[in-house]
């Protein structure tokens, strides 16, 4: 058995300070609705994971972030500034890894391509790219066209990180990494934050992999946040009851539009539920439930149970 | 120090580096004044957030575990007795999960602790078989 309703996860994270905002966001590409009234809300300092399933918005998102799509409605502020008027100011503050694998030009070697950053970025910082870049392992005589795809993710990585900007957008960051290189990575990432205070945006269908980075967790799907909040505060709040429950048992009607995601065997239930702990349990007690665990969920079992309840309606 | 920190794990990324923190100091393998590793390290190796890290120290600092020396480190505070506080403390920690386990399994804390005791005492199938058929 599953259940069609939706629970209300919350959207809005209150004042910030954030360092990028879209209020209403809304784009359409022909008669397909890629951004349908978005109001992102990422802090300052976070790094925040943006979840969805292919197709949901999340490229499109980012590359409207950086001004390199039009968008039709709403309104967007990063850094300060909207990505539609000031795009070039606003690229020069963000650290970009694109969908897209290619880099620089094909006849370019990895250390002109390097060398030629310096132009865009004032704060390029050259012995941290030929430090990067040597853990990365890549030959800086290689030619751009003969990396391959894990290399040019590499490149990209270095290209995105070594001018220390304000605004990291990183848009499936590990695609086409191995486990080595991905885990070196995360090592990178993590060493990047002590030492340069950022802010990131990660994009990825794939959040188990940057799951310990993440201070803020933002669900999309079908151009729609369907929660943005703390990891903390999805961690503490979105819970999973394992509990033992008489035959025909229907549920207290009070949790009605929290449950998440429920599954039901003939006398054990297990459910995920919105809210809070003690009152859940409680509810479910009074209802004649034996509770016999109660766990949080990775943000990736989160995202999961969300989406699939939204495929669900 | 050696932490491992488990994702399935019911707690917190940050408590868990602290129950690590505690529990090497109940064993012994930190003992006061001793240098922790810095936030960069220690995030790096973890392969986590370094706020996470900060947040574990900063929680350490209110417990009087640790202390924070401004450009020096952290340093695990040198007026700790793990003895008197914190190897109680951790043993109630332990003994949570434990009696969580025991009711995911619809057994009560009379089945637990009996069976505590029989393994404790070597009888693990608690019919005077000792274990390993030994």
């Amino acid at each position: 058995m599953t259940d069609t309703a939706t629970a209300a996860l919350p959207i809005d994270l209150g004042n910030g300070p954030f360092a990028v905002t879209t209020r209403g966001l809304a784009k359409q590409f022909g008669s397909a609705r890629a951004l349908d009234g978005l109001d992102l809300q990422v802090p300052e300092g976070s790094v925040y994971v943006l979840v969805g399933p292919n197709g949901a918005g999340k490229s499109t998102l980012i590359r409207t972030l950086m001004g390199l799509v039009r968008y039709q409605d709403g309104a967007v502020s990063v850094l300060g500034r909207d990505p539609a008027d000031r795009g070039a100011e606003v690229r020069a503050d963000i650290g970009h890894v694109p969908e897209d694998y290619r880099v620089g030009y094909a006849w370019m070697t990895v250390g002109r391509l390097l060398g030629h950053q310096a132009v865009y970025h004032p704060s390029w910082d050259a012995e941290y790219a030929r430090r990067l870049r040597a853990r990365y392992g890549i030959d800086p005589r290689r030619k751009c066209h003969t990396l391959s795809k894990g290399e040019s993710r590499r490149v990209q990585l270095v290209l995105a990180l070594a001018h220390r900007p304000p605004l990291l957008l990183l848009d499936e960051p590990t695609d086409g990494l191995d486990h080595v290189v991905r885990d070196e990575t995360l090592s990178i990432l993590s060493e990047h934050l002590a030492d340069s205070p950022t802010t990131v945006v990660i994009s990825t269908h794939r959040v188990y992999e940057v799951e310990p980075l993440v201070d803020h967790v933002g669900v999309l799907s079908e151009g729609r946040l369907l929660g943005q909040l703390p990891r903390d505060e999805l961690y503490g709040g979105l819970l999973r009851y394992w509990a033992d429950v008489p035959e025909g048992w229907r549920g207290p009607g009070e949790l009605a539009g929290r449950v998440v995601r429920r599954s039901d065997a003939a006398r054990a239930i297990e459910w995920t539920v919105w809210g809070d702990r003690d009152a859940v349990t409680r509810g479910l007690s009074q209802a004649g439930a034996a509770v016999r665990e109660v766990a949080p969920l990775s943000v990736d079992e989160a995202a999961l149970a969300l989406l699939s309840a939204r495929e669900a309606t | 120090m050696k932490i491992r920190l488990s994702h399935a794990d019911g707690r917190p990324l940050y408590v868990q580096i602290m129950d690590a923190v505690r529990s090497g100091l109940v064993r012994g393998s930190l003992r006061p004044a001793d240098p922790l590793p810095s936030v960069r390290e220690l995030s790096s190796s973890l392969r986590v957030n370094p706020r996470t890290v900060s947040q574990a120290y900063a929680a350490l600092e209110r417990d009087g575990l640790v202390r924070v020396r401004h450009g020096k480190g952290t340093f695990v505070a040198p007026g700790v007795r793990p003895e008197e506080k914190e190897r109680p403390r951790l043993a109630r920690e332990v003994a949570r999960r434990a009696l969580a386990d025991a009711s995911r399994n619809g057994l009560a804390l009379a089945d637990l602790m009996t069976a505590l005791r029989e393994v404790e005492g070597g009888d693990a199938h608690g019919d005077g078989r000792k274990e390993d058929g030994r």
